[in-house]
């Protein structure tokens, strides 16, 4: 026997001496259950404290002066580059100047041809075509109206794009330029004809202000002056036999950063229903018509979204940066594990004929359609005022997951212990039952 | 028992032996000869104690499991909206034909709804029993439906709303009968004064503005002028509400009134309508896809899905209001106008049962953690009961036998001191395990010396 120390005495967990012991079999089986058992819930125990999980918040938005990104992929099969117009305006009508832009036109082939791509070329939301080989001391005249208020050189209409500014500004309409001097040296009506069986689309980000407000796909030139908004739309409707019709196929449209991909992986199939990888509303949708004056509107509902990934504290947050010094398509791509910005949004369809009407075709006939506008595919959206935050966070702290532990083992072990004298004692009373 | 082992006569060598019985060798619980044990009467009463414990607590567990788990979520909306159906039930205090009710929304769309909802000629007396007036402030529109503002109803009702939502309130009014009443017959000598205009219709799903207006005075009609002292504007909502229909759910404006006496007069409610789902099957959510509509916006979005969402999950809107109104000139347009706007945050409601395999655990950990407590416990009592009673003899008692005697002569056959002091401990903490076995067969405890 081990010399007696003061801690014997306090020794409150007691063990029988080996002899008065008594195994058994059943005692061993349900060791070795209880065994596995105990290494089957620790490592569940392990898995959950690994595991990351994604707690959706929702919080007012309080931020200011901030910018919003809209990238989108939308073909139009039947209306030439040439003809399309997009416009960004606000709630004001204020056509957005100044903000980055960053979208191509890419002409398709027609519909007959298969409307493949022909060639990219990039779309200036202002155009200046150069006149490189001109006199410099050329003013080309503008044919009744006044010049625009951005022409090469003040006072003159240099190029066919400057003519047909200064007629928009007035509201004629220009048509094909025949008989203008700079149209025809530049072959507008020719190109125009050419490319009137041709599609287009439209590909490419526009970052604006987080306003409420529209962008719209309309044919023809526009012009702005205050409150109203012309577009010309001589060309599109005495088109020399082509049918134009807004008949369009979103393939993409989001307002911000997609998610990257590794963490679509780890927010997983639960957590698909709030994320916008893949699941905006208008991705590979399409609309069809074969009036040319229909009239297509969507009105879209953001709500920002934040992603925050474990440890995003640690990386600056790239809405500290100044717009200027962010790319285009740049606020998804800030440093692995800093915060992602982007939104999501619900959207509504409408369509009608410019002619009014109602929707007896669609089984209401008490609906009434307005009557005028232009034809066109138009977006208008609302910032809603609720920002949903997205943050990832363990399920279990290590305190837990040793508490689990505990928990664990001393359960299953009295549990254990309980059956096996239950069994043991059922055992004996069979033993005496059948000695006696 | 003590030689034995060293001649190679010990427990193992008798017996059958069988492979299975190898396993004898990992017993990690030990168990005592029955003789060696103890039972007393403090042990007795201490397991039936902790026997009442564990069951309690057992059927406690078992209650917070079944009545389950309420999650509240934010999500955007998917899908493209298209429809939103609008049912409402108003009487106005004019007569049928003198009311145009019509909407206009933001997509330049204007829908005569008087085409699509009916109108009832009807006598405002018999709508006037005992509703809550709209006019009123926030406790006395929670009253409303029914009965007059008393202030223990009020109390029932306020707490009414801050309750915590049982999803299963809702899902029984998805059950129930989705028309609308029947108007009540007039009685003899009531003159119709009144209009009923119920219905459900269909609008686009944006911003709109619907109003009831008077003949001739908003839009521009052909037709004589309407006398200005037969304007009246009173109205009683019986319904109002956004999505498919059920009756039995309770909105802000339903059944609630307000009445006036100057001819022309402006009611204008604004409303922010927010879809709603209530499901007690949240993993049945994720079939929804986006390219149909989504259920929540009315009965054509609800067509187009499966129908055993019905038996689990309710799709409807909720809204909130706020209200104004006032006298208006005679050169203005008098009328109810209720304009109303769309989240696009839609709110789930799921109510979440834990498996029955974490039930299980967690019913173990709790019937293994009142018996250690309990046997710590037992413990305790048991020192503290041999320290006093050492106490006392130890100045009582003139005899030779020391404590330690006595507690040697407690356990039958006792070796030296360290195994004597463990049989003691040892006979309490059996004494704790031999009730179990008493689970077993039933017997009660017996008296120990």
């Amino acid at each position: 026997m081990p010399p007696k120390s003061r801690f014997t005495r306090l020794d409150a967990f007691t063990k029988t001496v080996e002899d008065a012991r008594i195994r058994t079999t059943s005692g061993g089986i349900v060791t070795l259950t209880s065994l596995l058992l105990i290494l089957y819930l620790t490592w569940s125990e392990w898995a959950e404290y690994r595991r990351i999980i994604v707690r959706p918040e929702l919080i007012v938005d309080k931020g200011r002066g901030e910018k919003m990104e809209i990238h989108m992929n939308i073909s139009f099969p039947r209306v030439p580059c040439e003809l399309l117009t997009l416009d960004v305006m606000d709630v004001s009508g204020e056509v957005q100047t100044g903000v980055m832009h960053g979208v191509n036109k890419v002409r398709l082939r027609s519909e007959s041809e298969g409307g493949g791509m022909i060639d990219t070329t990039a779309l200036e939301l202002h155009e200046g075509e150069g006149a490189e080989h001109l006199d410099p001391e050329y003013c080309g005249e503008c044919y009744g109206a006044p010049a625009p208020s951005n022409a090469q050189k003040s006072g003159c209409c240099n190029t066919c794009a400057e003519v047909r500014d200064a007629y928009a500004s007035v509201s004629w309409s220009f048509g094909r330029g025949e008989g203008v001097e700079q149209c025809e040296r530049e072959h507008y009506s020719q190109h125009l004809d050419e490319q009137r069986r041709e599609g287009c689309r439209i590909e490419g980000g526009i970052r604006v202000n987080k306003v409420v407000g529209n962008f719209h796909f309309a044919p023809g030139k526009s012009f702005s002056n205050g409150n109203m908004h012309v577009h010309d739309l001589d060309n599109y409707f005495n088109s020399n036999g082509v049918e134009h019709s807004f008949t369009h196929k979103i393939h993409h449209l989001r307002f911000g950063p997609e998610l990257p991909d590794d963490v679509v992986k780890r927010v997983g199939k639960k957590g698909m229903a709030w994320s916008n990888h893949h699941l905006n509303p208008l991705d590979d949708t399409e609309q069809k018509t074969e009036e040319k004056p229909f009239n297509f509107m969507y009105f879209v509902k953001v709500v920002s979204t934040a992603y925050l990934p474990l440890g995003w504290e640690r990386t600056g947050s790239i809405l500290d940066i100044p717009h200027e010094l962010v790319e285009l398509g740049g606020y998804g791509k800030g440093d692995a594990g800093s915060s992602i910005e982007t939104h999501q949004y619900s959207v509504t369809s409408h369509k009608r004929s410019l002619a009014g009407g109602d929707a007896q075709d669609e089984g209401h006939k008490e609906r009434l359609h307005a009557r005028g506008g232009i034809p066109g595919v138009f977006f208008s959206y609302d910032i809603s005022p609720m920002k949903v935050i997205n943050r990832e966070a363990r399920a279990k702290s290590f305190s837990g997951f040793l508490v689990g532990v505990c928990a664990v083992v001393g359960g299953t072990l009295t549990v254990a212990a309980a059956i096996d004298r239950m069994l043991y004692e059922g055992h004996q009373r069979v033993k005496k039952m059948h000695s006696s | 028992m003590n030689g034995f082992a060293d001649k190679g006569l010990d427990e193992d060598r008798f017996g059958a032996k069988s492979p299975i019985s190898a396993v004898k060798a990992f017993d990690a619980f030990p168990k005592v000869k029955a003789n060696y044990t103890e039972r007393t009467n403090n042990g007795g009463v201490w397991t039936v104690v902790l026997v009442i414990a564990s069951v309690m607590l057992t059927f406690s567990e078992l209650k917070r499991w079944w009545v389950g788990d309420t999650t509240h979520t934010f999500s955007v909306e998917q899908g493209v909206g298209h429809d939103l159906q609008i049912n409402m039930d108003v009487v106005v205090a004019m007569k049928c034909d003198d009311l145009h009710v019509n909407l206009q929304d933001a997509s330049g769309d204007r829908i005569l709804a008087g085409t699509a909802l009916k109108k009832d000629a009807t006598a405002w007396a018999q709508w006037a029993h005992g509703k809550g007036k709209l006019r009123a402030s926030r406790q006395e529109r929670m009253v409303s439906s029914g009965s007059s503002a008393g202030s223990e109803e009020y109390r029932e009702r306020r707490t009414g709303e801050y309750r915590e939502e049982d999803v299963h309130d809702y899902l029984g009014a998805a059950k129930r009968s989705k028309k609308f009443a029947k108007t009540p017959k007039l009685s003899r000598g009531l003159q119709p004064d009144s209009c009923r205009i119920f219905g459900s219709m269909h609008t686009n799903k944006v911003q709109g503005d619907f109003h009831i207006t008077a003949r001739g005075h908003g839009y521009m009609e052909f037709a004589p002028h309407l006398d200005h002292s037969s304007f009246n504007f009173s109205h009683h909502v019986n319904e109002l509400s956004f999505g498919p229909f059920y009756p039995s759910l309770v909105n802000p404006l339903d059944q609630t009134a307000a009445t006036t006496d100057s001819h022309f007069y402006k009611y204008q409610y604004y409303l922010s309508v927010v879809p709603t789902i209530y499901t007690t099957d949240s993993k049945a959510l994720r079939r929804i896809d986006k390219y149909s509509e989504s259920p929540s916006s009315g009965s054509d979005g609800l067509d187009q899905h499966p129908k055993r969402y019905s038996r689990n999950t309710v799709f409807t809107n909720q809204y909130a209001v706020t209200e104004q109104s006032h006298p208006v000139g005679e050169n203005q347009v008098p009328g109810v106008f209720v304009k109303f706007d769309i989240e696009p945050v839609l709110l789930t409601i799921a109510e979440e049962w834990s498996s029955v395999p974490a039930l299980f655990i967690r019913l173990v950990n709790v019937v293994s953690g009142v018996l250690v407590a309990g046997g710590w416990l037992f413990q305790l009592t048991e020192w503290s009961k041999e320290y006093r009673q050492s106490r006392r003899r130890a100045t009582t008692t003139d005899s030779i036998l020391s404590p330690i005697d006595i507690s040697r002569e407690k356990s039958n056959g006792g070796y030296d001191i360290s195994s004597s002091l463990s049989a003691v401990s040892q006979a309490g903490y059996s004494a704790l395990k031999s009730p179990l076995s008493a689970v077993g067969n039933a017997v009660g405890d017996r008296k120990g010396f």
